[in-house]
């Protein structure tokens, strides 16, 4: 089935196509089965590739391509005709995450069809997730790297459409706009990348790149500069410090829309382009260094925003960005293996968390978790499922959740203490708020009797996903741990190891420079051997009392939580809150970040408006319309100057001929034709004899 | 002593009686004796016509032919000039060339 890979992004955008364009609006239009039916298609074909890939019975990675468009180029004076293939490459990771993107889809999907049932653009909705979903998976199946670029700029803009799917609302248009331009902002430096890797490379296939690294053609700091080019697109995408500010606000969309946006498709594409490409990053240890130390700001900075939030969608919103640091941190240490691990299972919980706590606002018809309480018998279902999520999140033992974040915290501790200190405290913080949320939606007593009283289970297509991805967040981690059947699948691309010619039908030529740089062999072995005592920290287990302690301080944390908001009217958190009354301004305020970015907005208003006044001021008025003016001054000159001399000596000139010509006539008697003759004679004669003696 | 003539005696020859025409025609106050000078230049280049054609081209007959061209054509402007003269006389009771001013512009 792998020969099909390429049907996988295109079945979910025909579905779309025809939602968009072929089906009517209705509430009860049967539409959206037409993209749930895609899905479930597209699933199968990636379970399929990924027991292929399981199996060993393919070479990895598969790579096919064909022929795509051409164009005429030159290097060095030669002439030829440049071919640019299109094509699929899969390789572990990609199989793994084709099963996960279409899984969380499929069950986003049907969990829909019944919490958008009431929805006046209830075909729209499907036909656009079905586009976001066709997009994630363009990106993770493509060989090229500008094919998965315009399948990234897809996703930003359907991710636009679905956060501001109720545009009749200010809320959603401002945050579809905000997370359009900060994303946007990103991308520009993922596409300096792309330039920069063509320039470098000549070619956009992510095999040759590969290559190209491997051969040592690149020196650490060109691999750098790519390398942060790229980061800088997964900051925007994947929501990182300091460009996260926009995914708090994407929570205006329809929450199973982001449910997909933060499980499925968008923050993940982010860290998958860094996956894809790691490479790069191998190549220059500056780059892991500053994806590491990202990673870990955005890990704690959403963590502690987490704590003192009340909207239950802004908590989950932070902890996606918060495990969306852990996941950069662990691929900026050297972690391949646990960042995509953790993609993998948090992709579970996350969407799990999402649509349970959609579950819990169709319920209750609102986001403040202040109005909740005691809903625990009231949705029995809804609670249970997202009692598995949180403890997944927190790290329990034996959850998927806790084999992943704890690889991540071995791979972080063996490479950079301080980081690991950090990164620990944020999963205490982790599992402090997310058993807050539980504790304040479900467990003690309903706080607001009205809405508690109308609150009811939510129908079967919606829970029924729910069970599905509750036992995935719980059993996902034993399939994907050390000794799993899939771990291996996610094995690091090795930097060392030459790999054979890659099966490319391009036929791409020489790269300009494509000559072994003297001085770059030394600092890429030593990259390469830095990234392989990496590897072998990876094996590795924390320190065994660390391990030991880690669920116990993480039970710890959820003790805590309880103990804070246990009962109705959380006494001692509140306490906490009036004496540390500005720290909980600061966080409640988001760190400022979205202040910082006004001001940097205005601040950049403010230039461009002085730019502007330059411009018109000083460039208009001195240099464009002072060089019109000192061009007149001389024209003026000049024209004097033709009249006066130069017409004066023409005119002059021509009375001085009238003037002979009169005086010569006067010498003559008129009408003596003999005198005629007589002058033509002698001015004959003069004539002949100048022209005779010359 | 037998002195070869060359094209140079027939071209003094033919300036000489060009000069003569020239004086003559620029001179003589009768227009009668205007038009006999013209018909004198007219004579010197018919000699420098067959002397040319003599030394230039022995054995050709163009110049000779030329010369009686112009002849005729002399002839024939002669012919115009009398009968000018004769309308002039008729008119004006006159043949002095002074006495004409009817060419002032």
């Amino acid at each position: 089935m792998i020969e099909h890979a390429y049907l996988i992004p295109l079945i979910p955008f025909a579905a779309s196509l025809i939602m968009l364009f072929g089906a009517k609006e209705d509430p009860h239009s049967p539409a959206p089965w037409i993209g749930i039916g895609a899905m479930a298609i597209c699933l199968g074909l990636s379970l399929s590739i990924l027991a292929a890939v399981a199996g060993g019975t393919i070479p990895m990675p598969y790579e096919h391509n064909w022929p795509w468009f051409s164009f005429a180029a030159s290097i060095g004076g030669k002439a030829f005709l440049y071919e640019m293939p299109i094509g699929v490459l899969i390789d572990g990771p990609a199989a793994v995450l084709l099963v996960v993107v279409t899984l969380v889809s499929l069950m986003v999907q049907l969990y829909s069809i019944a919490y958008m049932h009431e929805d006046k653009r209830y075909k729209r909705y499907f036909a656009f997730v079905s586009f976001f979903t066709a997009s994630m998976l363009g990106l993770v199946v493509s060989s090229n790297i500008l094919v998965g670029f315009m399948s990234w700029e897809l996703m930003g803009l359907s991710s636009y459409l679905l956060i501001g799917f109720w545009f009749e609302k200010d809320g959603p248009t401002e945050a579809q706009k905000k997370a359009f331009m900060t994303t946007k902002l990103g991308d520009s430096g993922l596409y300096l990348a792309l330039l920069f890797i063509f320039a470098k490379v000549g070619s956009f296939q992510i095999t040759q790149i590969h290559q190209f690294i491997n051969n040592g053609y690149m020196t650490p700091t060109v691999a750098t500069v790519i390398a942060i080019g790229i980061l800088f697109g997964a900051m925007g995408k994947s929501a990182q410090f300091p460009l996260f500010i926009w995914l708090p606000d994407a929570m205006e969309g329809p929450t199973p829309g982001s449910a997909l946006i933060h499980a499925a498709t968008m923050v993940a594409a982010g860290i998958f382009v860094v996956a894809r490409l790691y490479f790069v990053f191998l190549a220059s240890p500056d780059a892991m260094l500053a994806a590491a130390w990202i990673g870990c700001a955005t890990a704690f900075l959403a963590a502690a925003m987490a704590l003192v939030s009340y909207d239950i969608k802004r908590v989950l919103a932070f902890s996606t960005v918060s495990q969306l640091g852990f996941m950069m941190c662990a691929l900026g240490v050297g972690g391949y293996t646990a960042g995509l691990f953790h993609l993998t299972t948090h992709a579970f919980f996350k969407a799990l968390l999402f649509l349970g706590a959609g579950s819990v606002i169709h319920s209750v018809h609102t986001n403040d978790m202040r109005l909740m309480g005691g809903l625990s018998k009231k949705m029995p279902v809804t609670f249970l499922t997202m009692g598995a999520a949180i403890l997944a999140i927190a790290g329990i033992p034996f959850t998927s959740g806790y084999y992943s974040k704890d690889m991540i915290l071995a791979n972080i501790y063996y490479v950079n203490q301080p980081i690991f200190w950090i990164m620990l405290f944020t999963a205490l913080m982790t599992a402090f708020y997310m058993s807050r949320l539980f504790i304040l939606t479900f467990l003690g007593d309903d706080r607001d009797h009205e809405k508690h009283h109308h609150a009811h289970e939510s129908p079967f297509l919606m829970t029924g996903p729910l069970v599905l991805l509750a036992f995935l967040a719980l059993v996902s981690g034993f399939m994907l741990d050390r000794n799993g059947l899939v771990y291996r699948l996610l094995e690091k691309p090795s930097i060392a190891a030459v790999q054979a010619p890659a099966t490319v039908d391009a036929h791409a030529p020489a790269p300009a420079d494509a000559h072994p740089v003297p001085a770059a062999p030394a600092p890429v072995e030593h990259a390469a051997a830095v990234a392989h005592a990496q590897g072998e920290h990876h094996e590795g287990h924390l320190p065994h009392w660390l391990h030991l302690a880690l669920p116990v301080f993480v039970l710890g944390a959820m003790g805590f939580a309880f103990l804070l908001y246990k009962g109705p009217r959380f006494a001692i958190a509140d306490g906490l809150k009036s004496t540390f009354a500005p720290v909980f301004h600061v966080l409640d305020r988001r760190w400022f970040l979205d202040d910082a970015f006004d001001l940097l907005v205005v601040l950049c208003d403010k230039v461009a408006a002085a730019a502007y006044w330059v411009d018109a001021n000083v460039v208009d008025r001195v240099f464009v319309d002072g060089w019109g003016l000192l061009t007149r001054i001389v024209a003026e000159i000049s024209n004097l100057i033709d009249a006066l001399f130069v017409d004066r000596t023409v005119d002059g000139f021509g009375g001085l001929s009238m003037d002979v010509g009169v005086g010569l006539r006067g010498l003559v008697k008129e009408g003596q034709v003999q005198e005629y003759l007589m002058y033509v004679a002698i001015a004959f004669s003069l004539a002949a004899t100048l022209i005779l003696t010359r | 002593m037998t002195a070869q003539l060359t094209l140079a005696h027939y071209m003094t020859v033919a300036g000489l009686l060009f000069l003569i025409g020239i004086f003559g025609a620029l001179t003589r106050r009768n227009i009668i004796g205007i038009l006999m000078s013209i018909e004198l230049m007219f004579n010197a280049a018919n000699i420098n016509l067959a002397a040319f054609d003599r030394f230039l081209h022995p054995g050709g007959v163009t110049g000779q032919a030329l010369a009686l061209f112009v002849m005729t054509v002399a002839a024939a402007e002669i012919v115009v000039g009398l009968a000018l003269l004769l309308a002039i006389y008729r008119g004006t009771d006159t043949v002095y060339a002074e006495d004409f001013n009817l060419l002032k512009g």
